[in-house]
């Protein structure tokens, strides 16, 4: 019985873990629409000092979200991102990452 | 694409404003054009600037790229390329990109025909010399290229530098947008009276707007070989190819049918500005640390102070950072300021011919506008009725267009606007 238990247990973190990082890329869309694409261009393109993110790795955009949210400076436009990404729950993250990694680079 | 709009509520209060009022360009109507807007050009990188000749031949520079012309048939020649480009006829090794640095403005020689001359700015590491070590010296890293277009407009030759000492932020700092290549201006433009306008960015150095020797946060007028306009009137001890000096990034320069010269600059986080040229002006903006009320500063620089890395009220900075600081007594008061905020004003031109209707004669302003701190965005393209003396404006309207952030505006020789955004591509917009 306590090993059953462990095992669903488990199961849970799984299946929590994997909606946490998987991410709706329709609603990582409408995010981006609502002030990303201001700097970031287009579907994440990238224009001017403001690097391109479209096809990029999940875990790559992940990453760099969460570190931004948590006040982590990388690079020159760090104090916008960290502004930007503070409010950004994990759904967000994992939705905006799943929708920008599904963009073709080109 | 291709969208036609007619604002009718924007009309109606643009009319209202405008029939109040009998401006310098008493020969505009009281009608609103019917605006629509093509795509000429997408899928470029960046593109900054567009110049054109009468027969719609396009010269137009990508920030990372180099220069390309469009001929009027739609094929594309690329000229003169940057390092580690290819594809283009030739190219320069010390030309590089960086940041907001890169290949920026160019301009088409009004005596085109004869001389082949185009002109075209960009940072580039050749006259580095003993400099750019850190970012409190000297660093001449941004240029201005002579060069001649074939006959065929497939390669370029004979390039001259004809001005080697704009300065360039070699390094990061710590700012806001502190990247190395910040604040480079690099807009040049033939006035009417054929001589050649440069701009120049503060490159997020405090000591560079009021500097006399430094050529950086200034507005230069000079001839085509590079020497100052006899008749430029700077203060004494400056450089004379100097015709203003206190600025910040002035990205924008266009002429009034009347002649006067108008700039467009970036606020910092407050305050964009439209600012009528006076000769020997200073236009107010002095970010040197220990002046003004100020104590140190990072990097002694105070541009984005105070609480630089937070939101703070537009008001506030402007009144502890001033774009126009009243303190100097040659000040060149803005004629228009962006309600206190800072959408990042890129580029001007005046709008020529009566298919703009009530439009015509006034002044289309590009918005690029990152929305921060509480600052609504921008992406947009603003048309202003300024005052004959060039000391406000009496109306301003959103020009419909797309949401786009536009980099660049140029007044076409066929009465269009051409318009350059970063997403990558160049729009002719037109009236009628």
């Amino acid at each position: 019985m306590k090993s059953l238990f462990i095992s669903f247990f488990t199961l849970l973190l799984t299946i929590n873990a994997g909606s946490a990082t998987s991410g709706d890329a329709a609603a990582g869309e409408a995010r981006y629409g609502v002030n990303c694409f201001i700097c970031h261009g287009q579907k994440g393109k990238g224009m001017a000092s403001y690097p391109k993110l479209a096809g990029k790795p999940v875990p790559y955009l992940i990453e760099k979200l969460e570190a931004y949210r948590a006040g982590t400076r990388i690079g020159p436009n760090s104090d916008l991102m960290i502004m930007n990404a503070e409010p950004l729950t994990d759904d967000e993250i994992a939705n905006l990452a799943a929708y920008l990694s599904s963009v073709k680079s080109n | 694409m291709r969208i036609k709009l007619l604002a009718l509520m924007v009309s109606a209060v643009a009319f209202i404003a405008t029939s109040a009022h009998a401006g310098h360009h008493a020969t505009s109507s009281a009608v609103v054009p019917e605006i629509t807007q093509t795509a000429v050009m997408t899928g470029l990188e960046n593109p900054w600037d567009v110049a054109l000749l009468d027969d719609g031949t396009m010269f137009y520079t990508e920030k990372c790229k180099g220069v390309s012309v469009r001929m009027p048939n739609g094929d594309v020649h690329a000229l003169y390329g940057m390092k580690d480009t290819s594809g283009y006829a030739s190219m320069g090794a010390d030309l590089h990109c960086t940041n907001q640095a890169g290949m920026l403005g160019l301009a088409v020689d009004p005596d085109f025909a004869k001389n082949r001359r185009i002109y075209v700015a960009s940072a580039s590491t050749k006259y580095h010399g003993d400099g750019c070590k850190t970012n409190f010296e000297r660093c001449d890293g941004n240029i201005v290229m002579r060069m001649e277009v074939s006959k065929n407009f497939k390669s370029v030759s004979n390039r001259t530098d004809i001005v080697k000492d704009i300065q360039f932020k070699p390094f990061e700092s710590n700012h806001p947008f502190g990247g190395n290549g910040a604040h480079n201006g690099n807009r040049p433009t033939f006035g009417p009276e054929g001589w050649l306008w440069i701009t120049t960015g503060d490159r997020h150095r405090g000591v560079c707007p009021q500097s006399p020797t430094l050529i950086c946060g200034k507005v230069l007028r000079i001839d085509t070989d590079g020497n100052a306009h006899p008749g430029n009137n700077p203060p004494a001890g400056f450089d004379k190819r100097i015709y203003t000096y206190g600025h910040r990034n002035v990205q924008g320069i266009a002429f009034r049918a009347d002649g006067a010269a108008f700039t467009a600059e970036h606020g910092p986080w407050h305050n964009d500005e439209l600012t009528m040229l006076v000769k020997g002006g200073n236009g107010g903006w002095d970010p040197q640390q220990n002046v003004g009320g100020r104590g140190d500063c990072p990097d002694e620089y105070c541009g984005y102070m105070p609480n630089q890395k937070k939101g703070v009220i537009p008001a506030i900075r402007a009144a502890y950072m001033p774009m126009s600081d009243t303190r100097f007594a040659d000040l060149m008061p803005p004629a228009w300021q962006n309600n206190g905020y800072s959408q990042g004003t890129s580029s001007i031109d005046f709008l020529q011919g009566k298919q703009w209707g009530m439009y015509e004669g006034r002044a289309v302003v590009g918005i690029m506008g990152i929305a921060f701190g509480g600052t609504p965005a921008g992406m947009r393209l603003d048309v202003y009725d300024i005052a004959e003396d060039g000391q406000s404006i009496k109306s301003v309207i959103h020009l419909p267009v797309e949401t786009k952030r536009y980099r660049g505006v140029t007044m076409g020789p066929d009465g269009a606007i051409y318009a350059n955004t970063d997403e990558g591509e160049i729009y002719k917009i037109t009236a009628k």
